[in-house]
C-alpha cells in the first residue's frame, strides 16, 4: 500500500496515518529539525509539547512544534531557522470565531487524575467539559494512539478509561491548549488556532509532569531525549527512536520503557539506573512490597525480563557526557567503581525524576511547599484536593509526583467534590478513596526511596554544559552571574537570559533556583522560582487577536 | 560598618547611575534598595521624546507643561548615548520614533504636534503613506500616515542594568538589600530599614514609588503612586523593525530587540497586588495591547508571544523631582517624570551635580521638592 508523504527540506517523508510530524521524521531517520542561534541542531526531545526545541516551519509558519502537529499530505516543512523573515510569513488567516465554553466542571488535562474526574463529576450531574492539549487524551500514563489499537494491559485500561468518561457525557476536547489561566477562573485557550475562552464555576487542575533531565555535556544533541519522549513515539505511533537505544537516569519508567523499545525491535544497549540495586535497600523495598505487592510484582518481572532479553542494567551508573559520532551519538557514563564506559547509539533516553506542571496554580495564587526530596513544589492540598484557592483544586502529579494509581482517586474525590460545591450532589463518604490513596502514597514513598531523584546540579566542572536550552546559557554563564546578580533567580534571569526563552525555564528553572539557593544560603521555598506568567505555553498573536474579538462581542 | 558619606535609595536606573556619578568624584556609596518592583527591570528601554497626543487631548492645560520639558528629553537621550559610549554597548538605536495614524483628524493633529514640537528644537517630520512604505513595509493597510520623531530610540533595559551595576561595584559602591522604613535627620541622616540602619551624611532618594512615603516628616508631600503595568514580549524573528512604534490616538509601544524579540506595551494596566508584591498580569490588557499591535503590524500574526510581565511604573505629576528638600538640603529628590527610564540617567546626573555643588545652570529649578512643600 502507498503511503501519504509531506515534504521534508525538500526531500519526501512518507507517514503512517496518525504520526505526528516528529514521529515520521524520526521513522525517516531525521533527527535534527532546527538550529538555534548559535548554530547548534536541535531535535525532539520532550515529545509532549513543553520544550520547544522541535520546532520547524509548516508551510511558511514559523515555530511549530513537529511532536504536537499531525503530518498531513502534502505538507512543506523546513527546518525552523533561528530568526525567521516577518515578510515571508503567510498572511494570517481568520481563525474560526472563538468558542465560550461555561461549564460547571472544567477539568484541565486528560490523564488518569483528569479522566477520573471528570467520570466522578458526570456521574454526580454537573456538567464537565475536559481539556487536553494532545489530539486524543489519556494523558502520560496511558499514552493513547489515534490510529492503532491498544498495544497491552496499559493502553488498554486507559482507553477503557477514556471511554468511560466520554460515555458518562463529559466534553473531552482534545488539541486544546491552555495557556492563560486568570482569577475567575478565567482560562484561554488555543484549539488549532480557534482560541477557547472557559469561565467555569470550578476547575479541576490535572496537568500531571514533565521529565527532569541530566544536564552532562552534549544533552542536547539531537537523539538526545527524555524517556517519555521515546515512550510516546512507540506506543502512540509505533516509532521507534532508533536502532540501538540507550537509557539513563532514575525510576521504574527507564526498564519500562527499555523493554517496550526492545519489544518494539530496538536494541537496547543499556539502562543505567543512578540508583543502588534494590536488594541493597531492602527496607525500603519491603516497604513498597507491603504497600502494593502487585506493583512490586511488576517490578520484579521488569527486571527478570530486562536480563531475559540480555539488556544491562547497571545500578550507581551515571551519564557523564554525549559527544555526536558521525551519525551516532556516543554515550559516557561513569559505573559504581568509576570506572568509565561508553556506548554508541543513536537514541539517548533520558529521565531523572520529574517536575509538575504547575504553572496554572501558580498561576491562581494557590500556595506551594517545596518538597527537598523530590526537588519540586507540591501544592498545599486539603484532603479533598481543594487547594488554598476556593473552587480550585489539584490532581495528579501537577500538585507534586505521586503516580497514575494515585491520580486516578485523587481524581475520583476531587470530581465528586467540585461537582458539589457546583450544587450536584454532596460528596459524603469519601472515606473508602481516603484509604486507597493512602495507600497509592504509601507505595510511592517507599518507591522513590529506592531510586534516586534527589535534585541535582551538573557537575561545576564542566562549565560548558548547557542549562538553559532555549536561550543556550550555559552553567559557566549562570556561575558568572551569580558573582554579580544573586539575590533572586529573577536577578539571575534578566542578568544572565537564563530562563527567558520558550520554554520559560521549564528546565532550567529548577537548576538556577537551586544554585541561587545555594549561593544565597536562603532555602528553596514557594517564592524561590521564576513569577509565574501567562502565556503558559507561547500563543499565536492571531490566537490572541481572536480571543479578544470574542470577548469584545457583545453577544 | 564601613562608613558612608552618601546613601542612596533605590537602586534602579536612577540609583546606579547617581552612585556612579559619586563614586566616580570620590564620594563612598552604598545603595540600599527593597529588591522588589523596580520599574527600570520592568521598563521596555523606549526613548521618548516627542509628546504623546492622547495625553495632550485628556489633559491640554498640562500640554505647556510638557512643551516646556521637550527640551529635557532630548538631553536625556543625548545622556544615553554619552552612557552607551562609556559603558555599553546597550544595544542604543536611534532610528526615530513614529507615531501612527489611521485617519484624517489624527494625522491633521500629529501636523499641529510635530510644528510646535520643531520649535523647541526636536527633530519632526510628517511622512504620507508612499513615505512609511519606503522605510517600514509591514504597517497595516489602514496606516495613512504618521509622524517621525528622529530623536527617539531604544536601549535594552537589561543589558545597561547589568552593565551599569558592574561599573557600580567596580567604583566599590555597596550594594544593600532592605526596605528603608523611614528617614530620621539629625546630626547624620539616618535611614531605617526593615534589617538595618544605615546613617549617612547626606542621602539621595531613587526610590521611585517608595519617594513618597520616605519625606512624607521632612516638610514635602509628595504624591508619588506605584502603577502597575502590562508587558509582552514575542519570540525572535528578523530584526526589520527599527523604530519605536506608537500611535497617535491609543496606548502602544512596538518595538524589536537585537534579540529578534518584539517587545509589546505602551502604558496597558496590570492588576496592583501592594507596592511590595510583584503585580499580576490582567487579561483585558494582554488582550487589548497584543491585539492592538496585531492590527497595526499584522506581519506578527504569526508569532507568538513567549512571555508577558507586569512592572511597577511610578506617577507624580508628569514632571521629574529633583534637587534638595526645602527644610533639609541634606536630602537630595531623584525621581523621574513621565517615561523615567528615558529621564533616568540625565535625573541622575542633575542630582549628583546638585550634591556635587556643580552648576546646573538653572536646570532643576523648574522640578523642585518646594513645589510639593507643606
Ligand atoms: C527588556 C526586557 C526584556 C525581557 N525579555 C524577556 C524575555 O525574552 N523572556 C522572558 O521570559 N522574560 C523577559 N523579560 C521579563 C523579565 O525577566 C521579568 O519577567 C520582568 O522583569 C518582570 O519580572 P517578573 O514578573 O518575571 O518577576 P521575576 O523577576 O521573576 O520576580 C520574581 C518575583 O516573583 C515572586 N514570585 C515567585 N513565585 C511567585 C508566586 N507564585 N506568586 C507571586 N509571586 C511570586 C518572587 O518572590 C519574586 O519577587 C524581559 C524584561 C525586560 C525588562
Ligand atoms: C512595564 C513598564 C514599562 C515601561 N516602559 C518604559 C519605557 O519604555 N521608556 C521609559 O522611558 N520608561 C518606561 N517605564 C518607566 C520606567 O521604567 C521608570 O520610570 C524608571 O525605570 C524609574 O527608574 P527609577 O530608578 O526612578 O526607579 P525604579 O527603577 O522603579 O527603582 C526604584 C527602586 O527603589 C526601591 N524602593 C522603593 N521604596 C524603597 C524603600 N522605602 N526602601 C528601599 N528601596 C525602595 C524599589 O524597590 C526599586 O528597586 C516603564 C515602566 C514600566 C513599569
Ligand atoms: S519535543 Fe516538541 S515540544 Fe518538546
Amino acid at each position: 500500500m502507498s503511503r501519504d508523504s509531506f515534504h521534508f527540506d525538500g526531500n519526501p517523508i512518507e507517514f503512517r496515518d496518525g504520526q505526528s510530524v516528529a514521529a515520521a521524521l524520526t521513522d525517516a531517520g531525521q533527527l535534527a529539525l532546527r538550529r538555534t542561534a548559535k548554530g547548534d541542531p536541535r531535535g525532539m526531545f520532550c515529545g509532549m509539547g513543553v520544550c520547544q526545541e522541535c520546532l520547524v516551519t509548516i508551510d511558511g509558519v514559523p515555530n511549530r512544534r513537529a511532536c504536537m502537529t499531525a503530518a498531513a499530505k502534502g505538507l512543506k516543512i523546513v527546518p525552523q531557522i533561528a530568526f525567521p523573515v516577518l515578510e515571508d510569513m503567510p498572511a494570517a488567516q481568520k481563525p474560526d470565531p472563538a468558542r465560550i465554553l461555561e461549564p460547571d466542571v472544567a477539568i484541565i488535562g486528560g490523564g488518569a487524575g483528569g479522566l477520573s474526574a471528570a467520570i466522578a463529576a458526570r456521574q454526580a450531574g454537573a456538567s464537565v467539559i475536559v481539556l487536553d492539549e494532545r489530539k486524543v487524551a489519556g494523558g502520560q500514563y496511558y499514552k493513547q494512539s489515534a490510529s492503532h489499537p491498544p498495544l497491552d494491559a496499559q493502553q488498554r485500561e486507559g482507553a477503557a478509561l477514556l471511554k468511560r468518561a466520554q460515555e458518562s457525557g463529559a466534553d473531552v476536547l482534545g488539541s486544546v491548549e491552555i495557556w492563560g489561566a486568570f482569577d475567575g477562573p478565567l482560562f484561554l485557550a488555543d484549539s488549532e488556532g480557534a482560541a477557547l475562552i472557559v469561565r467555569p464555576k470550578t476547575a479541576i487542575i490535572a496537568t500531571g509532569a514533565y521529565e527532569r533531565p541530566c544536564m552532562v555535556p552534549g544533552w542536547t544533541l539531537p537523539g538526545v531525549m527524555t524517556t517519555g519522549a521515546a515512550q510516546t513515539l512507540w506506543r502512540s505511533y509505533l516509532t521507534l527512536p532508533g536502532k540501538r537505544i540507550a537509557i539513563c537516569g532514575s525510576g521504574p519508567l527507564n526498564a519500562q520503557v527499555a523493554l517496550e523499545l526492545a519489544e518494539g525491535g530496538a536494541d537496547v544497549a543499556m539502562v543505567a539506573e543512578a540508583a543502588r540495586a534494590p536488594w541493597r535497600v531492602p527496607w525500603h523495598a519491603f516497604a513498597a512490597l507491603m504497600a502494593d505487592p502487585g506493583l512490586v510484582i511488576k517490578g520484579l518481572g521488569m527486571m527478570r525480563d530486562l536480563h531475559r532479553r540480555g539488556i544491562s542494567l547497571r545500578h550507581q551508573t551515571t551519564l557523564s557526557r554525549v559527544d555526536a559520532d558521525g551519525e551516532s551519538l556516543r554515550a559516557t557514563f561513569k559505573t559504581a567503581s568509576d570506572e568509565e564506559i561508553a556506548e554508541t547509539v543513536d537514541a539517548l533516553c533520558i529521565n531523572s525524576g520529574f517536575e509538575p506542571q504547575n504553572e496554572i496554580l501558580r498561576l491562581l495564587g494557590a500556595k506551594m511547599t517545596y518538597d527537598p526530596a523530590f526537588g519540586h513544589l507540591r501544592c498545599d492540598r486539603d484532603t479533598k484536593m481543594e487547594t488554598s484557592v476556593r473552587n480550585i483544586f489539584a490532581v495528579g502529579d501537577c500538585a507534586g509526583l505521586g503516580g497514575a494509581p494515585a491520580a486516578r482517586v485523587e481524581g475520583l474525590i476531587a470530581g465528586r467534590v467540585a461537582a458539589a460545591r457546583a450544587g450536584f450532589g454532596d460528596a459524603h463518604d469519601l472515606f473508602s478513596h481516603q484509604r486507597r490513596l493512602a495507600r497509592h502514597r504509601r507505595f510511592q514513598a517507599s518507591l522513590w526511596k529506592m531510586h534516586d531523584i534527589s535534585p541535582r546540579t551538573p557537575d561545576k566542572a564542566a562549565r560548558d554544559t548547557i542549562v538553559c536550552r532555549c536561550e543556550e546559557i550555559t552553567l559557566g554563564d549562570i556561575l558568572d552571574g551569580l558573582e554579580t546578580s544573586p539575590g533572586h533567580v529573577g536577578t539571575l534571569k534578566r542578568a544572565t537570559r537564563v530562563g527567558m526563552g520558550r520554554c520559560q525555564g521549564r528546565y532550567c528553572g529548577p537548576v538556577a533556583t537551586r544554585l541561587v539557593a545555594q549561593t544565597t544560603g536562603k532555602p528553596v521555598d514557594d517564592f524561590s522560582n521564576f513569577a509565574p506568567r501567562v502565556p503558559i505555553k507561547p500563543v499565536s498573536i492571531a490566537s490572541i487577536l481572536a480571543a479578544q474579538e470574542a470577548l469584545d462581542d457583545p453577544d | 560598618m564601613t562608613p558612608t558619606d552618601i546613601l542612596v535609595i533605590g537602586g534602579g536606573i536612577v540609583g546606579q547611575v547617581t552612585a556612579i556619578e559619586l563614586a566616580q568624584a570620590g564620594a563612598r556609596i552604598t545603595v540600599v534598595d527593597a529588591g522588589i518592583n523596580a520599574g527600570s527591570t520592568a521598563n521596555a528601554g523606549s526613548l521618548h521624546v516627542q509628546m504623546q497626543s492622547r495625553f495632550m487631548r485628556l489633559y491640554p492645560d498640562q500640554v505647556p507643561n510638557i512643551e516646556a520639558s521637550l527640551p529635557l528629553y532630548c538631553q536625556a537621550v543625548e545622556e544615553w548615548r554619552r552612557l552607551d559610549a562609556a559603558y555599553g554597548p546597550f544595544e542604543l538605536v536611534r532610528k526615530g520614533g513614529l507615531m501612527l495614524a489611521e485617519d484624517a483628524t489624527q494625522l491633521a493633529f500629529l501636523e499641529k504636534k510635530a510644528a510646535r514640537e520643531a520649535k523647541k528644537g526636536v527633530s519632526v517630520e510628517i511622512l504620507d503613506r508612499p513615505a512609511l512604505e519606503r522605510i517600514v513595509p509591514w504597517l497595516g493597510p489602514q496606516i495613512i500616515g504618521a509622524e517621525l520623531c528622529r530623536n527617539e530610540g531604544k536601549v535594552n533595559p537589561l543589558a545597561a542594568n547589568t552593565r551599569l551595576r558592574a561599573v557600580a561595584d567596580a567604583l566599590g559602591v555597596r550594594f544593600e538589600q532592605d526596605h528603608i522604613r523611614t528617614l530620621s535627620a539629625g546630626n547624620r541622616i539616618v535611614a531605617i530599614g526593615d534589617r538595618d540602619t544605615y546613617p549617612a551624611d547626606r542621602v539621595v532618594v531613587a526610590a521611585a514609588w517608595g519617594a513618597g512615603a520616605l519625606v512624607q516628616g521632612l516638610g514635602v508631600a509628595i504624591p508619588s503612586v506605584a502603577e502597575p503595568l502590562h508587558m509582552n514580549i514575542t519570540e525572535a524573528s528578523s530584526a526589520r523593525i527599527e523604530h519605536l512604534v506608537q500611535h497617535a490616538e491609543r496606548s502602544i509601544t512596538l518595538k524589536q530587540f537585537k534579540t529578534g524579540q518584539i517587545v509589546i506595551g505602551g502604558g496597558w494596566s496590570a492588576q496592583h497586588r501592594g507596592a511590595l508584591r510583584v503585580p499580576a498580569v490582567a487579561p483585558s490588557s494582554l488582550l487589548g495591547n497584543v491585539s492592538l499591535a496585531a492590527k497595526l503590524v499584522p506581519a506578527i500574526g504569526h508569532m507568538r508571544i513567549i512571555r508577558t510581565w507586569a512592572g511597577m511604573n511610578t506617577t507624580i505629576d508628569g514632571a521629574s523631582v529633583i534637587g534638595p528638600l526645602p527644610a533639609n538640603d541634606r536630602v537630595v529628590m531623584a525621581v523621574p517624570g513621565d517615561a523615567g527610564y528615558t529621564l533616568g540617567p540625565l535625573v541622575a546626573k542633575l542630582a549628583a551635580s546638585c550634591l556635587l555643588g556643580q552648576p546646573d545652570h538653572g536646570v532643576i529649578d523648574r522640578y523642585t521638592p518646594a513645589r510639593f512643600a507643606v
